[in-house]
């Protein structure tokens, strides 16, 4: 598959803890074997803590490129968080960007202590899909906890883009990567999620 | 206006009108003491709450109050509403002991628990730094380890909104003005009470003239006396006036003048000397000392007084009119006093009839 | 990753020993040394300090084997002490000094511009701005100290540390080297004056060899309208902006490997053929001051220049870089504009997100011990009543300055600086100052910093009360090993440096509480805040949250008994969500009651114990 831009360019947001990080470093590295040049950059350290995170992903098939998107030209959104998507949306986004999204919030400190109000998740999916050429939508997180860990989310996303084929990857480049970079007992449980990602998922 | 913890901060905490009763205490995590302190821990926003609607000095409407609990407004203005007064005083050697004065108090708390009247009661109790503190008492060894008064008040309320409370317990209070003016407003409050209010069936209230702020008048004794135990306390009557110190075995005595600096500025707006809100209210006699008076306000406390007479629990006799008279100008002139401060505060925390006002200015000492 | 190539690149040069303090965003340099370090037969080691990982590096070097030490900006100012003394000394096998700078200060206290110290101490100070020149540059370095006999700066930024990226990896030698300092040449940094011009004889030498480097080179048209100077990540950023806009054949890029000392010659032909220069680079206006000064040396020679840069305002002065601030300085030099996306869908994102995104504050993680903790500082401080204020230190409990720790630190500065800080306050009493003195401080900034500023409290006679964090980790950076918790870089086995054995030794009076027990620790501190005299210590110990639960799922079963929450009642408005705000709960606006968000709780049960209507119920797991 060529590139439909190149470099194109993924961002993979979402809030400190939820495992962009980890996502990132494993859709890299199935890039990576399929030969592609990828570069990512990230925001690590504090914003661990709590605060909004990015991975900025970018693919191309000759040259290495900048590990920051310069502004609007995200050409891919994987948010793990609804509002992150808006967030990342205002100074990354273009008519053309593609988004998929996990729908379960995380609610910040200002709206856990009652000084600020979180939206209505239909209202901010509406308006992310007006920003976007196509979007997916999964509740991401309500398969890891039927797994019976918030962290499978992010396996569960990769699975939701591997079906939304908007990137050369595949379930067989996504088991060879965790075999590589998760210990073995891991394997069977990270498949499952990031299977049941790829079937959940849905287009709006 | 916010009647909830921001209105009591502003109006009372912030202006230094804290009268230390305790109401406010306990009823959430906001509101703490603290070694004779009101603390608060954290801001709350709700717009009304019950430390705002059960505390003496916010927004404390005399006349309803009065309506709510007597059936009839402020009109007692020289002691309060009075079925009749005595002179009174213990028979039982050990509730003389440690008392001030006659030992009334303590006599009949001890009554009202053995006849089940009550099954608790809260008194308040003064550890080894004079902190007071409220407890609940249910024998009568509690009751006799919380007689006696230092005049420095404290929190005692908070023990009734800590509890514990066992299923049917009924209660007893036992309070100076402030805080029998408290509990009134608890009763009277239209907030939901979670609080164990309606547990409480008696109020014995005690006169008061003022009150000492615990930590500058401790400041003060420190410094005096350094680490020795404070003993006793007491005033010499008029005209002497005069504190008495017993301080690691010596006897001092320090001129009243000295500690009046240490009185509470919340004392200074009061209007109430014999709180006259009570069941029944119990204070000194001039010029006798081994006697109290006591002013029988409400059926309850009628019933309690014919109990400890007949019983013989305590002696009474009739209150000498000369006495009488000289008790209603000190309640008067205390009243007086405290509206002419009112006229100087920022928040004026009661109202009344303007006529009650006017009939009680125009009192004179006969 | 960047960090990882850099340690790649000292691998493929032979380096035997490693040492660093935990810093971001330089913490995976050692962190992925330490697992090689076994089949590879290195020494690497977390070192207390900075300044202590520079020394352990030296001897290294001093004994004939190359070493590599690395910090993040800060660490740097822990070791100028040494640095500035090393380079006059020497170096025998080659010393790499790696420093990773945080621009914008995305996990840092303060931004600063290491790059000043090459200057200041005459060293060579290399900046890679790919991940192949992370690798490459860095085993190069070795080298170049070696010839030289100078420690080599290289100066590293986030967005190449923290990037990955494709690395073309070479073979790793097996150096045969026998320790061995050759006591017939000792190493003195004294006498000053001789070694000082010795010095900047050698300087000059790199100066040559950097001349000739392949990693400076230009690209662009011989006589550009615009010349730009970058180094580092404004590499990256200048080659895809100028890409975008179109403008290769209007801006000639000169990238520079080495910003001290300046290729003066290469530098100088470049100059000549431009008469305006922007200037893209991290934080200080290093490389543009370093470069005007040059032309002031040869203006005679030039003619008139226009500089672009920081000192203009082209590239703002603080914050990081970006490629968006490289194009709209090319954009507004070049008069051109970047056809990105049409302003409409700009505004209509921009509206959604103002509309709908709430900020998101930087908190502790749901369990953490410092909630708890700072909660029962922020409550014995107000039962106290005497303003009393914390004194600050670098660490997760960091985040005490903001609303996850109810805004208790008063103070952050430095590592150890808390306890300093304390030690002066401590001793104000006497000015009139009433209020008692707190500082907190980690497990780890403990062994770091904080131990001398303790010595000093005692010796001198300073009053406060200490607390000591402890939670078993160095945390914020990635949950490093120290001395306090029993294991090595590598794994091994270490001896534990107990915390109260040493506060005691000091002389300090010790207690250990936990901070989950909240009764417990608000009457510890309030007993301390008592007591006048001396230096007391207080241990909250308790374990990280995310240690913690990489371990074991979690403590305690906890839920909100939806009968017994008050919710916004009289009684408790909300204590837990409103005011104790662990992520870990949420306020349901429908219900009117809070619940336990099962994604994030880690089941600590701290708001079991807060909750004043006991409506919050924890079992066991």
């Amino acid at each position: 598959m060529t590139l439909a831009k190149d470099p194109f360019n993924v961002i993979i947001g979402g809030v400190g803890g939820q495992g962009n990080v980890l996502a990132s470093q494993i859709l890299g590295q199935m890039l990576v074997t399929r030969g592609y040049v990828i570069t990512i950059g990230e925001t690590y350290g504090a914003s661990q803590r709590g605060g909004a995170v990015m991975s900025h992903l970018r693919l191309s098939e000759k040259d290495q490129f900048s590990p920051l998107i310069p502004e609007g030209r995200c050409d891919l959104l994987v948010s793990l968080e609804p509002v992150e998507a808006l967030r990342i949306l205002d100074p990354y986004g273009h008519p053309g960007v593609m988004t998929v999204i996990n729908t379960r919030p995380i609610f910040p400190m200002d709206v856990i202590s009652g000084n600020a109000t979180y939206p209505e998740i239909s209202k901010v999916i509406t308006k992310i899909q007006a920003l976007s050429k196509k979007t997916w939508t999964i509740n991401a997180t309500e398969i890891a906890l039927d797994m019976g860990d918030p962290i499978f989310s992010n396996m569960a996303m990769l699975g939701a883009l591997c079906a939304t084929k908007t990137l050369p990857i595949d379930r067989q480049g996504f088991e060879e990567t965790i075999r590589e970079l998760l210990p073995a007992h891991k394997l069977s449980e990270n498949l499952k999620a990031f299977d049941k990602g790829f079937e959940s998922v849905k287009e709006l | 206006m916010n009647r909830g913890l921001k209105g009591l901060e502003s109006k009372v905490l912030d202006q230094g009108q804290c009268a230390a009763c305790g109401a406010c205490l306990s009823l959430c995590p906001y509101l703490r003491s603290w070694k004779g302190r009101t603390v608060k821990l954290h801001d709350c926003d709700l717009s009304e709450g019950r430390c705002f609607s059960f505390c003496p000095r916010t927004e404390v409407d005399l006349d309803a109050l009065h309506r709510s609990l007597f059936g009839k407004g402020y009109e007692d203005i020289e002691t309060g509403p009075m079925r009749r007064v005595v002179m009174a005083r213990a028979l039982a050697q050990e509730f003389k002991k440690n008392a001030q004065n006659g030992g009334v108090v303590s006599a009949l708390i001890d009554l009202a628990l053995e006849d089940g009247v009550i099954q608790a009661a809260i008194l308040t109790e003064r550890d080894a730094e004079l902190l007071p503190q409220g407890r609940i008492v249910k024998s009568r060894e509690e009751v006799l380890s919380c007689s006696g008064s230092s005049y420095v008040t404290g929190y005692t309320l908070e023990a009734l909104n800590r509890g514990p409370w066992q299923d049917e317990e009924r209660i007893g209070v036992v309070g100076l003005p402030c805080q029998v003016l408290a509990l009134a407003r608890m009763k009277a409050s239209a907030l939901e009470k979670r609080t164990p209010i309606d547990r409480v069936d008696l109020v014995v209230g005690l006169f008061c003239t003022w009150a000492l702020d615990y930590r500058p008048f401790t400041g003060f004794l420190k410094e005096r006396f350094g680490d020795k135990p404070i003993q006793k306390l007491d005033i010499t009557p008029p005209p002497e006036r005069l504190l008495n110190v017993t301080v690691g075995n010596e006897f001092h005595q320090i001129p009243l003048d000295e500690i009046r600096a240490f009185i509470r500025p919340s004392c200074q707006v009061c209007l109430d000397m014999t709180s006259e809100l009570s069941d029944i209210s119990v204070g000194t006699v001039e010029g006798e000392e081994g006697w109290n008076t006591v002013i029988v306000r409400t059926a309850r406390g009628e019933d309690l007084l014919r109990r400890a007479e007949s019983k013989g629990v305590l002696e009474t006799r009739g209150y000498p009119d000369d006495k009488w008279a000289h008790l209603k100008e000190a309640s008067i002139l205390k009243k007086q006093r405290g509206l002419n401060a009112l006229n100087d505060v920022q928040e004026k925390y009661v109202t009344l009839p303007q006529r009650v006002i006017d009939a009680i200015m125009k009192e004179v000492a006969p | 990753m960047g960090n990882e190539a850099i340690a790649r690149g000292a691998l493929e040069a032979g380096v035997k020993v490693c040492a660093a303090y935990p810093g971001n965003p330089s913490s995976e340099i050692i962190g992925s040394l330490s697992s090689a370090a076994d089949a590879l037969d290195l020494h690497v080691e977390w070192s207390v300090n900075e300044k202590v990982a520079m020394e352990v590096v030296a001897a290294a070097s001093f004994a004939g084997l190359r070493g590599l030490c690395s910090m993040k900006q800060n660490g740097l100012n822990v070791a100028a002490d040494f640095l500035l003394n090393l380079n006059l000394s020497g170096t025998q096998a080659g010393l790499v000094v790696v420093v990773a700078d945080d621009p914008g200060g995305i996990s840092s206290t303060n931004e600063e511009d290491s790059r000043i110290f090459a200057k200041i101490g005459d060293l060579p100070l290399l900046e890679p701005a790919t991940f192949q020149e992370a690798k490459d540059m860095t085993r190069w370095a070795f080298s170049l100290s070696e010839d030289l006999g100078l420690p080599v700066m290289i100066r590293s930024v986030t967005r190449v540390s923290h990037a990955r990226g494709n690395v073309r990896l070479d073979a790793l030698p097996r150096p045969a080297t026998k320790a061995r300092f050759d006591i017939s040449r000792p190493r003195l940094a004294f006498p000053p004056f001789p070694n000082h011009k010795a010095l900047h004889q050698k300087l000059e030498r790199a100066k040559s060899i950097i001349e000739r480097s392949p990693y400076n080179f230009y690209r662009g048209p011989e006589k550009p309208e615009l010349l730009l100077m970058t180094s580092g990540s404004g590499w990256m950023y200048s080659l895809e902006a100028v890409m975008n806009l179109g403008v290769q054949d209007r801006v000639g890029l000169l990238k520079l490997s080495a910003t001290w000392p300046l290729p003066d010659t290469l530098v100088l032909k470049h100059l000549k053929q431009a008469e305006a220069i922007l200037f893209v680079e991290e934080v200080d206006p290093f490389l543009e001051n370093n470069v005007k000064e040059l032309f002031a040396q040869h203006c005679m020679d030039l003619g008139l220049k226009r500089f672009y840069g920081k000192a203009s305002g082209t590239i703002p002065s603080a914050g990081e870089i970006s490629p968006e601030i490289v194009s709209s300085a090319l954009q507004s030099l070049l008069k051109v504009s970047d056809t990105k996306r049409p302003e409409q869908y700009a505004k209509r994102a921009r509206e959604a997100a103002a509309e709908l995104v709430p900020a998101r504050a930087l908190g502790f993680c749901a369990g953490c011990p410092h909630r708890a903790t700072y909660w029962a500082i922020k409550k014995a401080l107000t039962l106290d009543g005497r303003e009393g204020f914390v004194l600050g230190d670098i660490g997760c409990y960091g985040l005490g300055m903001g609303p996850s720790g109810f805004f208790q630190m008063k103070t952050i500065h430095a590592m150890g600086s808390g306890a300093g800080l304390a030690a002066g306050f401590g001793q104000l009493e006497r000015f009139g100052l009433s209020q008692p003195v707190l500082a907190v401080c980690g497990d780890s900034t403990f062994y770091h910093a904080a131990m001398p500023a303790l010595v000093n409290a005692r010796y001198n006679g300073s009053n406060f009360v200490l607390l000591l964090l402890d939670n078993s980790a160095t945390a914020m950076t990635g949950f490093q090993p120290h001395p306090g918790t029993g294991r090595t870089a590598t794994g091994k086995e270490a001896p534990v440096l107990d915390l109260k054995v040493i506060c005691e030794a000091l002389g300090a009076k010790v207690e250990v509480t936990d901070p989950f027990d909240l009764a417990a620790a608000t009457d510890a501190m309030l007993k301390f805040l008592q007591d006048k005299e001396g230096v007391k210590v207080l241990i909250l110990r308790r374990e990280c949250a995310l240690v913690r639960s990489k371990k074991q799922k979690k403590l305690y079963r906890v839920e909100v008994n939806q009968e017994r929450c008050l919710g916004e009642m009289c009684g408790c408005n909300r204590l837990c969500t409103r005011v104790f705000k662990c992520p870990g709960l949420y306020w349901d606006r429908a219900t009117g009651k809070a619940g336990i968000d099962e994604a994030i709780c880690t089941g600590c049960g701290v708001c079991a114990e807060i909750c004043p209507a006991s409506a919050i119920r924890k079992e066991v797991a």
